[in-house]
C-alpha cells in the first residue's frame, strides 16, 4: 500500500516539475546552473566511457567477424549498437550515478537542514524552485551528452578497427553511414537510429532528475537518511532505466519501419 | 475595544489563577479563558484589532496523537512563547501556523482569517507576512549571506538591485553584524551565533507582522544566548510584530515573552504571563521550572 502511494507520489512529482517548466516565476538561472552541474560536468565521464565502449565493442567484434573473414563490417556493427543501446544507456546509468545521488545528496541535505521548509516558509514552491530546473537540465543534457558518448564510441572503434585490424579510416565511417542508412528513415530524412538513439535518453533524463529529486526531497532521519536517499535513486534510476529502455525499445521497433 | 477585551480576559485569567485549584480543573479554566478571549476579539474581524496568530481546538496525529485540543490566541506586539519537554510538538504548532502542516481537526487563524482550508499558492501568499527564524538557521548554503537575506525581497517585490542592497544593509545592521565584513561570505563561514543573526535577518527582510522562532537558543553559549534574546526583544519593540518563539531555555523565555503557554502531553496546560507561572502551584510546572 506505501510503495503504490510512494510511486504515485513519485508521478505526482514529475508531472508538477513538469508543469512548473510553463508557469511563471522562471528559474531560468537555476536552469542553467544545473545544465553546467549535469551536462559540462559530467562530460569526462561520459568521454571515458563511449571511447572505452567503443573500443571493446571493436575488439570483440573483430574476433568474431574475423571466422567469417568479414571484418570490414566492423562498423556497422559498432554504430548499430553504440547508437540503438548502449550508448543512452551507459550515458544514462553514467549520469544517473553521478548527477542523480548528487541531487539526493543537495536536496537530501536541505531537507534535512530545514532548508526546503525555510524555501516554502519564503513563499517559493519547492519543486519549482529546485525540480523544474533540474528536471529540464536532464532532459536538455542527457541526449546531448548521448550524441557526444556515441561520437566518441564510433571514434574508438574506428581506432582498433585501423590500428588492430588494417581497416581503412574511410571505409570504416562508410560502414557506419551505410548500417543507419540500412535501418531505415523517418519522414525520409530522420534516421530511425536517431530516432531510438536520442527518444532514449530523454526520458533517462527525467526518470534521473526525478527520481533524485523525490528521494532527496523525503529523505527523514539526519545525514544518515541523505546517505540512504543517495544509495536508492542511484539503484532505482538504473534499474528504471534498463526497464524502460526494453519498453522503448519495443515500442519504437513496432513502430518505425525498419529496414525499409 | 480591544484593550478592554484583552484586560477582561486577563483579570479572568488572574482571578482563575487565585484558585489553586487541580491540574485537571486548571487547564478547564485555560481552556475557557481562550475561548472567551477567542469569542471576543471575534473572528473575521479588522486585523489590527482582532488575535494576529490564533489557534482553535487544533489537534494533530501522525502515527502517534501529537496535539490535541490545542488553543491559544497572540495579540499584535505579543511575544507569546511556548515552551514543554521535547518531543511535545512545539514545533509542530510553528509547522501549522506556516502552514506546512494542516491539523486533522480544529482551526489556525492567521489576522482573522482561516488558514486551514487554503491552497498550496494561497498558502504561499499568506506566508510571505511571516518571518520565520529555523532551529538551525537553514540558511541557503549554495548562496551568499547577502543573496539569503535578498532572497524573499527577489521573489516577492519588484525592488531595484539598490533598493535590496539598502534592505539588506539595513537589516544585517538590524541585528549587529557588519554588512561590509559578512554579506559576501557563504554561510558555512559563519560561527552558530552569526548564523542565527542572519536567519533573523532574513526572516524580517520583508517587515513581516509575523515573526516566528524555533528554538533560537539552543546549542548557543550563554552570551551569545543572551544576545539573540536581546535581539527579539528588539525585533518585538521596534517592529511591534507579534512573535511566537518556541523554546525549552525557560530563562531566556522569561526574559523576551510577554506571555507564556505550556506544552505537556498534547495539551496546553498552562497560559499566562511569566509572572503568573511562577506564581502557579501546579506542581508540574514548578518541576518545569526547576529544571
Amino acid at each position: 500500500m506505501n510503495s503504490i502511494l510512494a510511486l504515485q507520489e513519485y508521478f505526482v512529482l514529475g508531472w508538477k516539475a513538469l508543469a512548473f517548466i510553463f508557469a511563471r516565476p522562471f528559474y531560468g538561472q537555476d536552469a542553467i546552473q544545473q545544465m553546467e552541474e549535469i551536462g559540462v560536468k559530467s562530460l569526462g565521464i561520459v568521454l571515458l566511457t563511449g571511447l572505452f565502449t567503443g573500443m571493446v565493442l571493436a575488439l570483440q567484434s573483430a574476433v568474431q567477424l574475423k571466422t567469417f573473414g568479414a571484418t570490414m563490417y566492423i562498423g556497422n556493427l559498432v554504430s548499430a549498437s553504440m547508437i540503438r543501446e548502449l550508448g543512452p544507456v551507459l550515458a544514462g546509468l553514467m549520469v544517473a550515478g553521478r548527477v542523480g545521488s548528487g541531487i539526493a545528496a543537495q536536496l537530501g541535505s536541505m531537507r534535512v537542514t530545514e532548508q526546503i521548509d525555510a524555501l516554502n516558509t519564503l513563499g517559493t514552491d519547492p519543486i519549482k524552485k529546485l525540480v523544474t530546473p533540474r528536471l529540464v537540465a536532464a532532459l536538455v543534457m542527457l541526449p546531448v551528452l548521448t550524441v557526444i558518448n556515441d561520437f566518441v564510441g564510433i571514434v574508438g572503434g574506428n581506432v582498433i578497427a585501423t590500428t588492430m585490424e588494417g581497416l581503412p579510416a574511410s571505409q570504416y565511417w562508410h560502414t557506419v553511414w551505410v548500417q543507419i542508412a540500412a535501418d531505415g528513415f523517418t519522414l525520409h530524412y530522420i534516421p530511425n537510429d536517431f530516432i531510438q538513439g536520442l527518444s532514449k535518453p530523454f526520458v533517462f533524463g527525467g526518470i534521473i532528475a526525478i527520481t533524485g529529486c523525490f528521494f532527496g526531497l523525503n529523505t527523514t532521519g539526519g545525514t544518515e537518511g541523505v546517505g540512504q536517499s543517495t544509495t536508492k535513486t542511484v539503484v532505482r534510476a538504473s534499474i528504471l532505466i534498463l526497464i524502460t529502455d526494453y519498453f522503448i525499445t519495443q515500442l519504437l521497433l513496432s513502430v518505425l519501419t525498419y529496414g525499409a | 475595544m480591544e484593550r478592554r477585551n484583552r484586560h477582561g480576559s486577563t483579570d479572568a485569567r488572574r482571578s482563575d489563577r487565585r484558585d489553586p485549584g487541580a491540574s485537571e480543573r486548571h487547564q478547564a479554566n485555560v481552556r475557557e479563558a481562550i475561548r472567551t478571549e477567542l469569542a471576543s476579539d471575534g473572528e473575521g474581524a479588522e486585523p489590527a484589532t482582532g488575535a494576529v496568530v490564533a489557534l482553535d481546538h487544533v489537534s494533530l496525529a501522525f502515527d502517534r496523537p501529537i496535539l490535541s485540543d490545542v488553543s491559544f490566541a497572540a495579540e499584535r506586539g505579543d511575544t507569546l512563547a511556548i515552551v514543554g519537554e521535547s518531543g511535545t510538538g512545539k514545533s509542530t504548532i510553528l509547522k501549522l501556523i506556516l502552514r506546512l502542516l494542516v491539523p486533522d481537526g480544529g482551526r489556525v487563524m492567521i489576522e482573522g482569517k482561516d488558514i486551514t482550508g487554503l491552497t498550496f499558492d494561497e498558502a504561499l501568499e499568506v506566508r510571505q507576512h511571516m518571518g520565520m527564524v529555523f532551529q538551525g538557521a537553514a540558511l541557503f548554503d549554495s548562496m551568499s549571506v547577502f543573496e539569503n537575506v535578498a532572497y524573499p525581497l527577489r521573489e516577492h517585490t519588484d525592488m531595484s538591485e539598490e533598493e535590496i542592497e539598502e534592505r539588506v544593509r539595513e537589516k544585517l545592521d538590524f541585528v549587529d553584524l557588519d554588512p561590509d565584513r559578512v554579506m559576501w561570505q557563504m554561510p558555512a563561514e559563519l560561527s552558530g551565533g552569526m548564523r542565527k543573526r542572519v536567519g533573523i535577518a532574513r526572516g524580517m527582510a520583508n517587515n513581516p507582522r509575523i515573526m516566528l522562532y524555533d528554538e533560537p537558543t539552543s546549542g548557543l553559549d550563554p552570551l551569545t544566548t543572551a544576545t539573540i534574546t536581546k535581539l527579539i526583544m528588539k525585533v518585538q519593540r521596534e517592529r511591534n510584530a507579534t512573535s511566537i518563539v518556541v523554546s525549552h531555555d525557560i530563562r531566556s523565555v522569561f526574559h523576551m515573552a510577554s506571555r507564556v503557554a505550556l506544552l505537556n502531553e498534547q495539551h496546553v496546560t498552562f497560559l499566562g504571563t511569566p509572572e503568573e507561572m511562577t506564581a502557579s502551584e501546579d506542581r508540574y510546572i514548578q518541576n518545569f521550572l526547576g529544571a
